[in-house]
């Protein structure tokens, strides 16, 4: 039986060969000393041409479907749990803001982009068993710098004004929204790399961000013929402390040894990042197949290169030799980091530090996007202090109007070199309606992260994929000009004053006890007339007790 | 020479106040700016349009576009001078007010001159004699200029300043029978806040008084060219925003639908946080009901041969149940009550209503602070206070009303208070 399956398996992947699908799997691991571990999964799976997407064996029909549908070009959703510090760790090969963010390009035959934008965020919630389905008007904005698609796109057409972007800070990611991810795999959780992903373990980490990337590639280089990409991703950041040790091996981070590669992939490889062997130097084990030196916009890269083709169990070890070293950390070109400011609840301020640790100036854009119930205002804004700021070279704003539309701003700046620009913006906190408070009030409302996409001189710290590359072989020397790049920074909260929940009743109550006291006199004067009536003497109080007492006792 | 004094007096303490460090505090006070008149918002609408965005577009600017343009223009040209103008303004208003009271006692002269036939004889020592009456423009003025609710709004560089010079300029030109000067101030003032509309009623009946003649000629004429006024003040909005209504949301549509739930001194902000999502139309019908058209008819039917008095009640009734109020409309129209000194002796509630203002002007920033800053209180308390600050302004106007038809009774059968030399009581019947 088993003999009989392989072969037939194999004339399955041939077929699937031929028709031009195929999928991928890749883990790229990359220690970040001292005390933490990145591990990047990606599941990459082309679809060739548009119409065989319905026939296709590797691509979820679920998500294929969804697509189609709702005629989106370019989609990119990523759950995440914690923050990705930048400044310590490096850059992550994609970066993610911390709850849901969800982003999308819709077909420029598409009018009507808010309704299309709508289904799309309530059909992925149901896909994903994320609350994506709160993605309202309120919380969406359309970037017009920022973000860019990274797909093949038709030139000239104007592809801003069918992008939607929207972030849920408030999600928490879990093992509901890991399930139905994994199902959109070849070869689901059963083989290959994605077995390796059990919730108990990875959940355990500090950072952990599930992502599904759709995008169309060309086929060639004339781009005559587009294919449709489906990237799968998870980035997982190990603590040290919390595995308890600096040596780390499969079965220690996962539970488990690799069982093998999934028979439908056409490549599945592991990826060690050993650059940092020089200093903290490890050894692995088994022996990685080959080594790879890559040099990259002026910084060198050392991988270890696993190919998996057998489906046998495997354990890779690294094994450290030096565990006690101090660490000297050299921040990327880039860092960044944002807090609010003021105390009490009524007035305060976003801060956004943007550091350019190169030695010549880097330009980002910086988006700032406030929800309603924190109106920032654009008059407050300050750059080093400044008002009027020669390190904007372009702006723009699109206030926000209360239960409609959030606060969007965004700069084109001109960092200059080796120092820190501080943003500063004023905002005023909102009293919302007693049922606009969400479960627990007084927990605090969660700012999303503003994104900051910039083309880096360098790609020191870089670890992404160039523009064009679906697999982690196209990072190996791809020198470029500049490293684009989006970032997320940090989230923030704040706590917005509460009203009493209790009390609804009696403030209706006592308000409107109030307007009547005003209705009763003024009617009264208005209707009556005053006269002089003729009144019984009037007994005082003494007599009036004593009256009682004279009844009680007759 | 004293009324000069008095002029200089209140003008340094304003501009004094605005330069020193609490201007900010002040500013920002909830008490002193609303959604609707915050300085910091003005600033805001003022620095989008400069840069080109259309400020009613989002929700940060509730002013009318002629006041957009206006201080456009000032923050453009002369933002040094911005100081002396806001206490430039609130002098103006005092002058004016001092200018109006000053017919409106005339008026009273006449009035009281006309009536004195039907006055009783033990009543005669009651009449208003010159040194009496010549007495309240005086007093009027040092209450507006003196008034701490006035000086703050001044110094809090709220548009509540703008819209009380409007008011006022619009209660003088009625009190001078300039039926023009009236009808477009009292145009620009509802074009600003809405709620200054009701005055239209008053000033057609002073305008109707003072010019005599055809009284039904006159209301007519007067409401034609309200109307005419305004919505040439509402096309002109909308040409300065490039055609666009848009505006009108903001402006009439903000202050009628109540968005904005920040605190005031008003009754909105709480009622309708608290409020159930079904009934919210009903409510905010039923209060704004409450605050423009209610008391209209009655009132007028009740008091048309008493406009002043009309007029002071409307406001001040408006101000006690509009949207956004603010301390300066309370200061504006406690500045008007001294014309009604001869009724203090009438009113009862004098002493629980000056504590009441009192206790609740040093309680509510107190309890605001205990409930944002330090979190020990709720909301509340503060909602408590300005509860209680709307009942003792209630309290006010309805005993002044009390107080005039008390006196206006007195004045006709005499203060005795005896049927047939047995005790006898006033009531409403």
């Amino acid at each position: 039986m088993l003999k009989l399956g392989i072969p037939s398996f194999f004339l399955f992947i041939l077929i699937l060969q031929i028709k031009g699908d195929d999928f991928k799997e890749e883990i790229f691991i990359k220690p970040l000393p001292p005390s933490h571990l990145y591990v990047n999964f990606h599941f990459i799976t082309l679809v060739n041409g548009e119409e065989s997407f319905e026939h296709s064996h590797l691509a979820p029909r679920s998500l294929g479907e969804i697509m189609s549908r709702y005629q989106v070009e370019e989609l990119h959703l990523t759950l995440t749990e914690g923050q990705w510090k930048h400044k310590q760790w490096g850059y992550p090969v994609l970066d993610a803001a911390p709850g849901a963010e969800l982003y999308a390009w819709f077909s420029p035959e598409v009018i009507d982009v808010d309704a299309h934008w709508k289904k799309l965020s309530s059909t992925l919630s149901g896909l994903f068993c994320a609350s994506l389905n709160f993605i309202e008007n309120f919380n969406t904005i359309t970037p017009k710098m920022s973000l860019w698609p990274t797909g093949a796109q038709k030139l000239k057409q104007n592809y801003t004004s069918q992008l939607r972007y929207a972030s849920l800070p408030r999600e928490i990611v879990c093992t509901e929204n890991l399930t139905p991810w994994k199902k959109l795999l070849p070869c689901e959780s059963s083989h290959g790399f994605s077995s390796l992903l059990n919730s108990r373990m990875i959940h355990n980490t500090n950072y952990h961000s599930i992502g599904v990337h759709v995008r169309r590639t060309c086929v060639d280089n004339n781009c005559l013929d587009t294919n449709l990409e489906i990237k799968q991703t998870v980035a997982l950041v190990y603590d040290f402390k919390i595995i308890n040790s600096m040596d780390w091996s499969f079965r220690k981070l996962f539970g488990q040894g690799l069982p093998g590669a999934c028979p439908l992939s056409s490549s599945s490889k592991i990826y060690i990042d050993t650059t940092s062997n020089s200093t903290y130097r490890f050894k692995l084990s088994p022996e990685p197949n080959n080594i790879v030196l890559s040099q990259r916009g002026g910084s060198e890269t050392e991988l270890a290169v696993y190919n998996i083709t057998n489906s046998v169990m495997m354990n890779i070890v690294a094994k450290y030799e030096t565990k006690d070293k101090i660490f000297v950390n050299i921040p990327p070109p880039l860092t960044f980091t944002q807090y609010v400011l003021g105390y009490g609840k009524e007035f305060g301020g976003i801060v956004t530090e943007l550091t350019n640790n190169y030695w010549a100036p880097i330009d980002v854009v910086l988006l700032e996007n406030a929800p309603w119930w924190l109106p920032i205002q654009l008059s407050s804004l300050r750059i080093n202090g400044e008002a009027e700021s020669k390190l904007i070279m372009s702006q723009y704003y699109s206030p926000g109007k209360s239960r409609q539309k959030p606060y969007h701003l965004e700069l084109l700046l001109r960092l200059p070199p080796k120092s820190t620009t501080t943003l500063t913006i004023d905002f005023e906190f909102v009293f919302l309606k007693w049922q606009e408070y969400p479960p627990d009030a007084n927990h605090g409302f969660y700012i999303g992260s503003a994104l900051i996409s910039a083309n880096l001189p360098t790609a020191k710290n870089y670890t992404s994929l160039p523009i064009h590359g679906n697999t982690f072989d196209s990072v190996i020397n791809a020198s470029k000009p500049w490293y684009p790049m989006i970032f997320r920074t940090n989230g923030a909260m704040v706590s917005l004053p509460t009203p009493d929940f209790s009390m609804p009743y009696n403030v209706i109550c006592l308000a409107c006890t109030v307007v009547a006291l005003a209705f009763g006199p003024l009617n009264n004067i208005c209707t009556k007339e005053l006269v002089l009536k003729a009144a019984g003497t009037p007994l005082s109080l003494r007599q009036k007790i004593f009256n009682i007492f004279k009844k009680k006792k007759d | 020479m004293a009324l000069m004094r008095k002029y200089f007096v209140a003008g340094i303490v304003r501009y004094w106040l605005i330069h020193t460090d609490y201007w900010q505090t002040i500013a920002n006070r909830v008490e002193i700016a609303t959604p609707l008149n915050s300085w910091k918002r003005l600033i805001e609408g003022v620095y989008l349009y400069d840069h080109g965005i259309d400020p009613y577009e989002g929700d940060s600017f509730h002013e009318s576009p002629i006041m957009l343009l206006f201080f456009h223009f000032i923050l453009k040209k002369v933002p040094y001078l911005l100081p002396l103008i806001f206490t430039f303004m609130d002098i103006l208003t005092a002058h004016i007010l001092y200018k109006t009271s000053k017919a409106f006692v005339r008026l009273f002269e006449e009035t009281q001159e006309k009536n004195k036939q039907h006055v009783a004889e033990e009543s005669k020592t009651m009449l208003l004699n010159k040194s009496q009456l010549n007495e309240a423009p005086d007093y009027v003025l040092s209450v507006y200029l003196f008034n701490p609710y006035s000086v703050l709004n001044c110094v809090g560089m709220t548009s509540t300043v703008t819209q009380n010079l409007l008011i006022s300029m619009s209660l003088w030109g009625a009190a001078s029978g300039q039926k023009l000067l009236a009808c477009i101030f009292i145009a620009l003032a509802t074009h600003q806040a809405l709620y200054p509309i009701l005055l239209v009623v008053p000033i057609s009946i002073l305008l109707a008084d003072v010019n005599k003649g055809c009284n039904k000629c006159s209301y007519i004429r007067t409401l034609l060219a309200f109307v005419l006024c305004w919505g040439f003040l509402i096309y002109i909005s909308a040409y300065i925003m490039d055609g666009s209504y848009r505006y009108v949301y903001n402006t009439y549509g903000f202050i009628l639908t109540v968005p904005d739930l920040k605190p005031n001194i008003g009754l909105f902000w709480y009622f309708f946080t608290e409020m159930f999502e079904h009934f919210r139309l009903l409510f905010v019908c039923a209060f704004q009901i409450n605050a423009l058209a209610l008391y209209v008819v009655p009132l007028t039917l009740r008091f048309h041969k008493e406009p002043v008095l009309l007029a002071t009640v409307l406001i001040a009734l408006s101000t006690i149940f509009r949207s956004y109020p603010c301390v300066g409309d309370v200061g504006f129209y406690l500045a008007l009550l001294p014309l009604w000194k001869h009724l203090f002796t009438f009113m009862q509630q004098k002493f629980i209503v000056g504590c009441a203002f009192i206790i609740t002007s040093v309680l509510g920033p107190t309890v605001w602070h205990l409930w944002i800053y330090s979190g020990s209180a709720n909301a509340n308390f503060f909602f408590g206070v300005t509860l209680s600050f709307a009942t003792a302004q209630i309290f006010l106007i309805t005993d002044l009303l009390f107080a005039y038809i008390k006196r206006e009774f007195t004045l006709k059968h005499g203060s005795s208070r005896r049927i047939d030399d047995k005790p006898a009581k006033l009531v409403l019947q």
